[in-house]
């Protein structure tokens, strides 16, 4: 493909993503102007009303839960993939323990882990982000590691390589690019599954106040701290996320 | 015996078929030796198992000194540069600094690589820089025997050219025996003295030729009589040689 071709393909596509978000702003001043829902100038007043501070106080806490939660299923993930790249045992096990944990609903997870630790306690939104997340990690993870090219292990072992040679120098780095698409995608499930958490057992965090402003009555307040959350979403995704995957992929160009 | 690199003694190796019954052949010291036979006949598996990444189910191979093996495809780490790639075996040896950096120059210079060509990643260099950087991925550890699994494969006229000046280059400048297994009886009979003829599959030796002191017409006449022979005796066999 030409330069000129990879431009007007980028261009094409940089207009299909405007469109999108038009259209969703169509509907959403259609749906304002029947009077379901506050419009969009509504909502911005709201937003600018907000005291900066509480805004930032509950977006951190819904990053540190989303993040937290994600961070301990991919550890969790990386051990049980290594340790399934030479044991059938744990492969089996890693496999049964994610189609049990894919089969669960996050609602599932949420109810019981705010019964057995309570409301008040700033796990359950942790944990039930990596319980949601696991899965696909975990999926991902062994199948990543296990992606590895037989011919490039047997090449750098005949030039001396040890085991941890061929972990450090084919293994991972012919996982990174899975790995990291897979965290991409699983960041952003963590972000929208923690304001589902946080909505029932937490005192705080974009999904508790989207429960808060329900439960007044306010639905200037929902959709304001709704459109915080499909911010965060975004922005981290395109313009943390994406970065990274472009960086850890740039020897498959 | 002296002046012997390697010599296998009545090899059999199978996998789900026979591929290699009774192979006896031996390799001297600085010499270039060519293993020809038709398609998919079991070379690259004698190779391999010259090079102890297969183990025969009978007979045995001696090898006698360090074995350098440049494979098929390139086999290069996609995410590391050609300079990284050379490096690799060195590190794994514990060298470093201006040691490891003086061996990479001098065997990429060998083989004809510049500098920028070092900076590269595999997929945005040509075919004929990356196999040059797998041969000396395989120089640089110094071997004293180097065996080459289709070296001319894939690549066009110029940089065969170029892949076999640096060849004569690295013969001239260190004391190596090589064996070369390559469909391009052209560029092989440029560069051996000695050619096995193998059998199509179960191979075996059909024919040692020494083809030394003639000119590159009579070495290609003397070897194509050859596998014609053998493949007139094979039904349904193709011309599987260029």
């Amino acid at each position: 493909m030409t330069s000129a071709q990879r431009g007007r393909k980028g261009m094409a596509f940089g207009v299909g993503r405007l469109l999108a978000g038009a259209f969703m702003l169509v509907i959403w001043i259609s749906a304002s102007a029947t009077g379901m829902l506050p419009g969009p100038t509504e909502v911005l007043v709201y937003l600018a009303s907000m005291r900066p501070e509480e805004l930032f106080a509950q977006v951190l806490k819904t990053l540190y839960n989303s993040i937290t939660g994600f961070s301990l299923s991919f550890l969790i993930s990386m051990a049980l993939g290594l340790i399934s790249h030479k044991s059938n045992l744990i492969m089996g096990f890693s496999e049964a323990l994610s189609e049990i944990f894919n089969s669960t609903s996050a609602l599932v997870w949420s109810l019981v882990l705010v019964a057995v630790m309570g409301v008040l306690s700033p796990l359950p939104p942790i944990l039930v982000v990596a319980a949601v997340t696991l899965p696909h990690v975990l999926t991902a993870t062994v199948s990543a590691l296990s992606s590895a090219d037989p011919g490039l292990l047997e090449a750098i072992r005949a030039v001396g390589a040890k085991p941890s040679d061929e972990f450090f120098e084919v293994i991972l780095p012919s996982s990174v690019p899975l790995l990291v698409s897979a965290s991409r995608v699983g960041l952003g499930t963590a972000l929208r599954i923690s304001v589902v958490a946080e909505a029932f057992g937490s005192s705080g965090g974009v999904g508790y106040m989207i429960i808060r402003s329900y439960n007044l009555a306010d639905a200037s307040g929902v959709l304001a701290w709704s459109v915080v959350l499909i911010a965060l979403v975004l922005g981290l995704d395109q313009l943390i996320l994406k970065p990274i995957e472009r960086r850890a992929k740039r020897w498959l160009e | 015996m002296a002046g012997m690199m390697l010599r296998v003694s009545s090899v059999h190796k199978s996998f789900s078929e026979p591929v290699l019954t009774d192979i006896s052949l031996h390799l001297k010291e600085r010499e270039v030796l060519g293993l020809v036979g038709p398609n998919g006949c079991g070379k690259t598996t004698l190779l391999r198992i010259m090079a102890g990444l297969e183990t025969p189910d009978r007979g045995d191979v001696k090898v006698m000194g360090k074995v350098g093996i440049v494979f098929q495809e390139d086999r290069l780490l996609p995410w590391k540069t050609l300079w990284e790639n050379i490096a690799l075996g060195l590190k794994y040896r514990g060298l470093r600094g201006e040691e490891l950096i003086g061996k990479v120059k001098e065997y990429s210079e060998m083989v004809g690589l510049s500098k920028s060509d070092l900076a590269l990643h595999p997929r945005k260099a040509s075919g004929g820089t990356r196999r040059k950087a797998a041969l000396a991925r395989a120089l640089v550890l110094e071997p004293e025997i180097l065996l080459l699994d289709e070296p001319f494969t894939g690549l066009d006229v110029k940089a065969r050219i170029s892949l076999r000046e640096a060849l004569r280059l690295i013969w001239s400048e260190y004391e190596l025996s090589t064996v070369i297994v390559s469909h391009q009886l052209e560029e092989l009979l440029l560069l051996t003295g000695r050619v096995y003829v193998l059998t199509p599959k179960p191979a075996r030796i059909a024919e040692e030729i020494s083809v030394e002191g003639m000119d590159l017409k009579s070495r290609l006449d003397r070897v194509k009589e050859a596998l014609y022979h053998i493949l007139s005796r094979t039904p349904g066999s193709e011309e599987p040689l260029s």
